[in-house]
């Protein structure tokens, strides 16, 4: 009955203590970039806000910059310790007609996996990881001279004082609210293929809270879990 | 009070994980492949997304490669007057229906409305040229259209009156990369649409 | 909850200043350039702003014409002269009357409303009542309202809602996967409308502060005091003609996300304004104003017209033909509603308006085509051959020829259609 299924999940929810990854790779023992490989970090676009008991979001400015650059710097310290040079890419600023296009083409390519490999249905046409960009990443690939690109996305929110007293009162009356997360997506895709060798999907738990530096670190590996770097 | 709106949550969540566990995507394998009085004939296999596309009307399939950003083949039975290819989200945002003895440049219309209806931004139609599906005298004809995003989208329809009735096979992919890879196929599909 | 008429508009009409922190109505008014604290909700607001900035920016929907911002941005610039600089003001083609100002200056003014408004003077009245709003920081008194109004409530009534809005952060849940193509637009939806339509709700007696602060500001700068009354009379008119019930109970709105209506109060309040001041007798230029948005007449009333919402779109052409002006654009249009609305009568109602828009000489080349296609469904033989030939003769280079000439072929073979 769905008074006990919504209970049993709320308290499934509030004993997450541990972040949960799901990596997906395009091939089962990927051709890791080379050592030396180039990789273009695209800022990660990242939302935070506060979650509060009447279910508005808050935006946070002071969230969403701290994730930005903690994430940002874990990602470009992770390329840098696999000998790998990497260069910075504030999508705001990119004015090139096609790059727009490859950078809005990514982010439909990002949510169809995460529609489609985390969420509840999958599509028999995708019976292996095989996503794509098409070469005309290429076009990046000369103008940003990179190998590879690593996209970031995160969207989240944190619950008020008042809001999480609130979740408890809802549970025991076997109704659930909807909870604040933090997940973020991270893909590496191959600029000379525009194939996305590498996706993964992390879902924050309470020791990863990527406004602070530290949660940002264990975010951040978590989101590289697996990286084909 | 609070008892109401606990039993409507607990009413909308219990509908809400009974519809999910009906609704699927399936494969439509290649081969033939009907929507009621219609059939096309898929030359490789496409997933059927219809079941979760929101609000759709019972006359529309959604075939897929890749999702529905990527890729969207729609599918009509025939659409008697009065039906649409989309259904309204609200009363006061009514969507084109099909009538009878519309010209032709009223069908392109109706698909070009239709597709904005879909949430599409300036949407464009060229290259409108004569189409033959059975006997019937039909319409072929290009599209060009922006997501809210911004991603530039291409596409290709069809449309043909076959007893009063109006049916419809459209296309829509992003222009990079996505359109083009499913083209040819797409052209077999349209070129294959039997009727009755 | 604010009834969202249209959704993805961007950008906040909420305002507050780093030295305000629970400013009553009517206290000093906003002092030029300045910026939050990122910590206050208001930073994270101006934050969520420019973030709306720069997606309006590079939005497929804002129109580009250097021309036609320039000369908004003129008449902004002319009705708040201290705050130059401050604001930047964006022109959406989006066929609704709206207009908005945000936490960090960014505005927005929507095609539909520079369509309805009928001269400068009026266009400068509603933009001086959203720079009023701006000015008086309304917008921090209506989120703080806001917030405090649902507290109060059911918390688990609005988080349901939330839901239903995509508002809230749920990627797993059912809903979400059952509509991916919605679950993918919830990603953005700290910037959609849904979220920020609550911070547009402003009180009653800021909107009426709003229109005396426009007055103000308009007549200040040399328009025509009476061009407020007469703008909200005319948009009431329009609604009042809507084909939708919905919309006539919902009445005419300065703003879509606004919760208040304009109400016969308002229109009697600026009217006293009127009466008191002299006239320093600029009468409204309606020509003037009409060059200006005559290169966008076709695409926004194209724009209108997908609506599907006749009456009002009816009303608005009648109110665009008053002048004499563009009557062959306009008559086309007129008759574009009535083919497209097909209610009983509406066929010969057509008929007869694509067959007057075709008597000025800036009928649009469609006019004799449609006239064809018309004919024909009449059954009026003779009369499709006249107007194709004459298609043919006025567009040798068009696209449908070749539909044009079978249709023409059929009929001289003596087959329907």
């Amino acid at each position: 009955m769905s008074v006990f299924r919504s209970v049993a999940v709320t308290a499934c929810l509030f004993l997450a203590a541990c972040t949960t990854t799901n990596t997906r790779l395009a091939d089962k023992s990927p051709t890791k970039p080379a050592a030396g490989a180039k990789i273009l970090i695209v800022q990660p676009d990242i939302e935070l806000g506060l979650l509060t008991v009447t279910g508005i979001q808050e935006a946070r400015a002071d969230w969403s910059t701290q994730a930005r650059g903690n994430i940002k710097r874990e990602l470009e310290e992770a390329a840098t310790a696999k000998s790998h040079v990497f260069r910075s890419l504030d999508p705001t600023s990119v004015e090139d007609p096609r790059a727009l296009q490859l950078l809005r083409l990514h982010e439909a390519v990002g949510n169809s996996i995460r529609g489609f490999n985390y969420g509840l249905y999958s599509l028999p046409t995708k019976k292996s990881f095989d996503w794509t960009l098409g070469n005309g990443t290429q076009t990046l690939a000369q103008a940003y001279d990179a190998d590879y690109a690593l996209f970031t996305y995160g969207r989240g929110a944190y619950s008020s004082g008042g809001r999480k007293a609130a979740m408890v009162g809802a549970a025991l009356l076997g109704v659930s609210m909807p909870m604040a997360q933090q997940y973020a997506f991270t893909s590496l895709v191959d600029l000379k293929t525009g194939k996305v060798v590498w996706f993964n999907v992390a879902v924050a738990g309470t020791d990863s809270d990527m406004r602070s530096p530290e949660g940002a670190e264990t975010f951040a590996k978590a989101l590289l879990k697996d990286a084909p770097l | 009070m609070i008892r109401t709106n606990v039993v409507r949550l607990l009413a909308a969540s219990a509908l809400l994980m009974s519809l999910s566990a009906c609704v699927s995507v399936t494969s439509a394998p290649a081969g033939p492949y009907k929507i009621g009085t219609a059939t096309v004939t898929l030359g490789h296999e496409w997933s059927d997304i219809s079941a979760i596309m929101f609000a759709r009307p019972a006359k529309v399939r959604l075939l897929s490669m890749d999702g529905p950003l990527l890729n969207r083949l729609y599918v009509t039975d025939g659409l008697a007057p009065g039906e649409f290819m989309v259904k309204p989200a609200a009363k006061e945002r009514p969507t084109p229906t099909y009538r009878a003895g519309m010209a032709p440049t009223e069908l392109v219309e109706f698909v070009t409305d239709s597709v904005a209806a879909l949430d599409y931004q300036r949407v464009e139609t060229d290259n409108l040229r004569p189409a033959k599906v059975g006997s019937a005298d039909g319409l072929r004809f290009d599209l060009k259209a922006k997501t809210k995003e911004g991603l530039d989208i291409s596409g290709a329809a069809q449309v043909a009156e076959v007893k009063g009735k109006l049916y419809v096979v459209l296309f829509l992919a992003p222009s990079e990369h996505y359109f083009a890879a499913e083209l040819p196929e797409v052209e077999t599909v349209l070129g294959s649409v039997k009727v009755g | 909850m604010p009834r969202v008429l249209r959704p993805r508009a961007k950008g906040l009409a909420l305002l507050a200043a780093a030295v305000l922190a629970v400013a009553p109505a009517g206290a000093q008014p906003r002092a030029p350039h300045l910026r939050p604290t990122d910590t206050s909700d208001e930073g994270g607001i101006w934050a969520l702003s420019e973030k709306a900035e720069l997606a309006a920016r590079q939005s497929v929907e804002r129109n580009r014409d250097p021309a036609l911002n320039a000369y908004v941005t003129g008449v902004v610039a002319k009705l708040a002269p201290e705050y130059q600089g401050d604001i930047r003001v964006y022109v959406m083609d989006r066929p609704f009357f709206n207009a908005q100002m945000a936490l960090n200056g960014y505005g927005e003014v929507w095609s539909g409303l520079l369509l309805r408004v009928q001269s400068e003077d009026e266009l400068a009245f509603v933009l001086g009542h959203e720079v009023g709003h701006f000015a008086e920081n309304h917008s921090i008194e209506a989120y703080r309202t806001l917030k405090a109004r649902l507290g109060a409530t059911m918390a688990v009534q609005f988080a349901v809602a939330a839901v239903a809005m995509g508002a809230a952060v749920n990627a797993g849940s059912a809903q979400g996967a059952n509509d991916i193509m919605r679950a993918a637009g919830a990603l953005n939806d700290l910037l959609y409308l849904g979220q920020l339509a609550a911070y547009f709700g402003y009180s009653r007696e800021n909107e009426v502060e709003a229109d005396s602060l426009g007055f103000k500001r308009a007549v200040a700068a040399g328009y025509d005091p009476a061009a407020g009354a007469t703008l909200w009379r005319s948009l009431i008119a329009e609604t009042g003609s809507s084909s939708f019930k919905r919309v006539r109970d919902q009445e005419a709105r300065a703003n879509i996300f606004s919760t208040h209506p304009v109400s016969s109060e308002r229109v009697k309040a600026l009217d006293d304004l009127a009466a008191r001041t002299p006239t320093k007798a600029s009468t409204a230029d309606r020509k003037a104003y009409r060059a200006v948005i005559r290169p966008h007449l076709a695409a926004w009333l194209k724009d209108d017209l997908r609506r599907r919402d006749y009456g009002q779109s009816l009303a608005l052409i009648d109110r665009l033909a008053a002048e004499g002006e563009d009557q062959g654009l306009l008559t086309f249009y007129r008759a574009e509603a009535y083919r497209q609305r097909r209610g009983e009568g509406d066929l010969e109602l057509a008929r007869k308006a694509y067959a007057q828009a075709g008597t000025y000489p800036d009928a649009p080349v469609s006019t004799w085509r449609t006239l064809g296609d018309l004919a024909l469904q009449a059954g009026d033989r003779p009369g499709a051959k006249t107007a194709y030939e004459t298609y043919l003769a006025r567009a040798p280079q068009a696209q449908d020829r070749w539909l044009v000439e079978a249709s023409l072929k059929k009929l001289s073979e003596g087959s329907a259609t």
